[in-house]
């Protein structure tokens, strides 16, 4: 039951960018299109699941002292690999993420859950929580790349969807429109959970 | 001592493991990676500078060496060669120079007789506004025509008109180009 209650806590409990509040750089600056977003999200989710596993499976040779650095080699190797295989497979995404992927390093919300969690679970809770969280992570990048892109060029997946006479909000694909989106969702989130609250 | 010890193995491990796995994935993911490159950044510039064929230059790229560099290491150089009816009209390969900020990239087509098809610039950091410019095709289309002879500002004799505030750029471009076509002679002995 436990292995279930880990995967799901990253899709709601603990959603990363809006319940956790973590990692919100990637989640400002590449979500201007739903396709970016996913695909930020999915390179993310690579780098977490595989660290979150080395992490739990090293988590008792590690020293105490030097686990932080530890980490951030594992971290960096699975950072630079997903890079790779991106430029390999999936050039246009990694054109399109540029610098970002490379940052994945820093990304809080991977050191945070190999110190917060891997670093003193079993493998398998350890990848179920990397999974789960990565997942939700993917999800709320996608969902506000797509109200940006919807809002803000009228298409959603690179495909137009709103009448023909609409006019987009070039303000919501810039840097604002991705602080006012992540607000109303965050907000819209709070609602929803004060109506139901958790147990 | 023994804490100090561990974790100095510990680290050299975790360290020495993902240097040996990450070259392994670079090796993996070369081919692949360069066929990538090939076909979102070159690919659409080998069209733009070359034209009139039916063969598919990409598929049919060659690889010759010219020479070899001061080190000793040979000069490698991939050639798009276009065709008609089986024999070469023109042919696409790429060089670079420094313009305002970083390399420019550049890739030029050439004909028989030396003189540039075209060219298209593949990949530049110049600022946006100013340097950035070279890409627009009011300042690539000039190259059309024009040899080794006559690629020069138009200062100097030559007949590329350089950008306003944006002269490193434009000097980066014709200095790429004008590489580009100082190779020719040794080339076209290999090609045409």
């Amino acid at each position: 039951m436990s292995v279930v209650k880990e995967f799901t806590k990253g899709f709601w409990q603990e959603l990363p960018p809006f319940r956790l509040v973590l990692g919100l750089c990637p989640t400002l600056a590449v979500t201007t299109m739903a396709e970016n977003g996913l695909g930020m999200g999915l390179a993310t989710t690579f780098v977490l699941v595989f660290s979150n596993l080395l992490v739990s499976m090293l988590r008792k040779l590690i020293p105490g002292k030097v686990r932080i650095a530890s980490y951030i080699v594992v971290i960096a190797s699975f950072v630079v690999m997903a890079e790779l295989l991106l430029q390999a497979y999936w050039y246009p995404m990694y054109k399109a993420l540029g610098i970002f992927v490379p940052l994945i390093v820093v990304n809080c919300i991977i050191l945070g859950r190999a110190e917060a969690f891997a670093s003193k679970n079993p493998i398998i809770l350890s990848l179920a929580d990397g999974l789960g969280i990565g997942l939700g992570f993917t999800i709320s990048l996608t969902v506000l790349g797509g109200i940006r892109e919807i809002l803000g060029s009228g298409k959603l997946f690179g495909a137009a969807v709103m009448w023909s006479s609409f006019e987009p909000l070039g303000f919501m694909v810039k840097a604002p429109g991705a602080f006012v989106c992540l607000g109303f969702l965050l907000g819209l989130m709070n609602i929803i959970s004060r109506r139901r609250p958790a147990h | 001592m023994r804490d100090l010890i561990k974790m100095v193995v510990v680290l050299l491990v975790i360290c020495t493991t993902s240097g040996v796995v990450l070259s392994y994935v670079n090796e993996a993911t070369k081919a692949p990676r360069e066929y990538q490159y090939i076909k979102f950044v070159q690919e659409p510039s080998i069209k733009a500078v070359l034209s009139d064929y039916d063969n598919d230059p990409v598929k049919e790229r060659l690889k010759l060496v010219l020479g070899e560099d001061e080190a000793g290491n040979p000069i490698e150089i991939v050639v798009f060669p276009a065709k008609k009816g089986g024999a070469t009209q023109a042919i696409a390969y790429s060089a670079a120079a420094k313009g305002y900020h970083d390399l420019i990239e550049v890739m030029v087509g050439v004909g028989p007789e030396g003189k540039l098809n075209g060219i298209s610039i593949m990949t530049h950091t110049e600022t946006p506004g100013l340097g950035a410019r070279i890409v627009e095709p009011e300042f690539t289309d000039q190259f059309a025509g024009l040899d080794l002879e006559t690629t020069k500002l138009s200062a100097e004799g030559g007949k590329v008109d350089a950008l306003s505030g944006a002269t490193f750029s434009t000097v980066g471009v014709i200095t790429a180009v004008r590489a580009a076509l100082e190779e020719f002679p040794q080339i076209k002995k290999e090609i045409f």
